[in-house]
């Protein structure tokens, strides 16, 4: 894993990296085809919209999806293949088609100067496809529109695909698909988009996103009101990613997490680029309106006690879910039947000790 | 001319809240010191000191 560090805009943020990966492989399927709405979805394209009208203040805390994007576009690397048509869903402000016209970063440095390869050198098309049209076209006029060949696609429903089978080449989507509320249907529409044999790798924040504010806030809701109320969105867990992921068709998965650690000046700091981001929570039957102040008050003080840093700043825990995963296609590699391996892998590893 | 920029009401909250800071890490300990059983107006005096100081420091 590399070493990212990442510089706000505002340089207010120190950003901590911790890498702790782990590979998942759990599978859960449950019967029938329950539909449950989680999220409201029209609450959720007017926060962004609203956050993107702001161009400033937007463009200032991407620091999060801009880097989620390049980690993500960087995994693409890996494979070795010419894509013609790549659909970005949920592109936010298109930034995966920003980071692919970054320079690659394992290229050859001598060449680099001179003539950068970009990241999205492989590709031919990029469709960015999301619902809120003004965070979609808010990078409309920046320099990286031209050097890459990008459609914009409007979405009516992030949650029904208006494209033909088998259009794309590979399906990206970073930091969209927390906020979905059926997220099989979405993964099965995914599948049923992609040619045979071709890749949909995402990035989504997962369970233990914001713990610390989910936590402080439910103690400040307890103490002060006597009731705890659903302030932060309920994330779909690693463990059933992978359970999901085999249920839409798709093979060869490969699942992983990332933890980003961001440190804020103070509670509230961290709650107005939550909001910036167009983040904020859109769970169905929150309270309407804002935080009441006195919960706000308590959450600041129970927050610091509970989670701060020395130094006198908060840390915000991101917890990034990467997946990858194949549309199943003629000829394509498959996993070795299970106990047919001849090699012990820890004579690989070294004989550092024994299991068990 | 431009217009001084506009402080939004949760800034103006959150710089009158951290001229608290003793007064947050009181209420803070009271409820950490056993979060398993937080129940309504556990620590409802070193709140009320804590939103004291917060008007205060408010009004300045």
């Amino acid at each position: 894993m590399k070493l990212i560090k990442i510089f706000p805009v505002l340089g207010r943020h120190v950003v901590r990296q911790s890498s702790r990966q782990s590979r998942d492989y759990a599978v859960a399927s449950s019967a029938g085809n329950p539909s449950l709405q989680v999220f409201n979805r029209h609450s959720k394209y007017m926060q962004k919209e609203r956050a993107a009208s702001n161009v400033e203040r937007s463009r200032q805390v991407d620091y999060l999806k801009d880097e989620v994007a390049l980690r993500l576009s960087e995994r693409l690397l890996d494979i070795n293949r010419h894509f013609n048509h790549v659909l970005d869903l949920g592109a936010n402000s298109c930034n995966i088609t920003r980071a692919l016209t970054l320079p690659d970063p394992n290229s050859n440095p001598d060449l680099v100067e001179k003539d950068p390869v970009p990241i999205g050198s492989r590709i031919s098309q990029v469709t960015a496809a999301d619902s809120s049209k003004t965070m979609l076209y808010r990078d409309e006029y920046l320099p990286f529109n031209q050097e890459i060949n990008l459609t914009r696609d409007v979405l009516q429903d992030e949650e029904l695909l208006p494209y033909e089978k088998e259009t794309f080449d590979a399906v990206l989507s970073s930091l969209s698909m927390h906020w979905i509320n059926d997220l099989p249907s979405l993964l099965a529409q995914i599948n049923n988009v992609l040619k045979p044999d071709a890749p949909f790798l995402a990035a989504m924040f997962g369970g233990d996103t914001l713990f610390e504010l989910r936590t402080s806030l439910q103690l400040a809701d307890t103490e002060r009101r006597g009731g705890v109320s659903p302030h932060v969105s309920p994330l779909a867990d690693v463990k059933d990613v992978g359970g999901l992921l085999q249920k839409a068709g798709f093979k060869m998965l490969t699942v992983d997490i990332d933890d980003i650690i961001v440190d804020f000046p103070d509670t509230f700091a961290l709650m107005q680029d939550l909001q910036a981001m167009g983040e904020s929570n859109a769970i169905l039957g929150r309270e309407a309106g804002a935080i009441k102040r006195d919960v706000l008050l308590a959450n600041e003080g129970i927050y610091r006690e509970l989670h701060g840093n020395p130094d006198g700043t908060i840390p915000a825990t991101f917890r990034l879910i990467y997946m990858i995963g194949w549309k199943e296609g003629p000829n394509q590699s498959e996993p070795l039947a299970r106990g047919s391996g001849q090699t012990n892998i820890s004579d690989i590893l070294g004989g550092g000790g024994t299991i068990g | 001319m431009s217009a001084p920029p506009r402080i939004r009401p949760i800034e103006k909250f959150g710089q009158a809240v951290a001229k608290c800071s003793t007064e947050l890490s009181v209420y803070g300990k009271c409820i950490v010191a056993d979060y398993n059983a937080v129940h309504k107006d556990k620590c409802a005096n070193e709140f009320m000191k804590l939103k004291n100081c917060y008007l205060a420091a408010a009004k300045k």
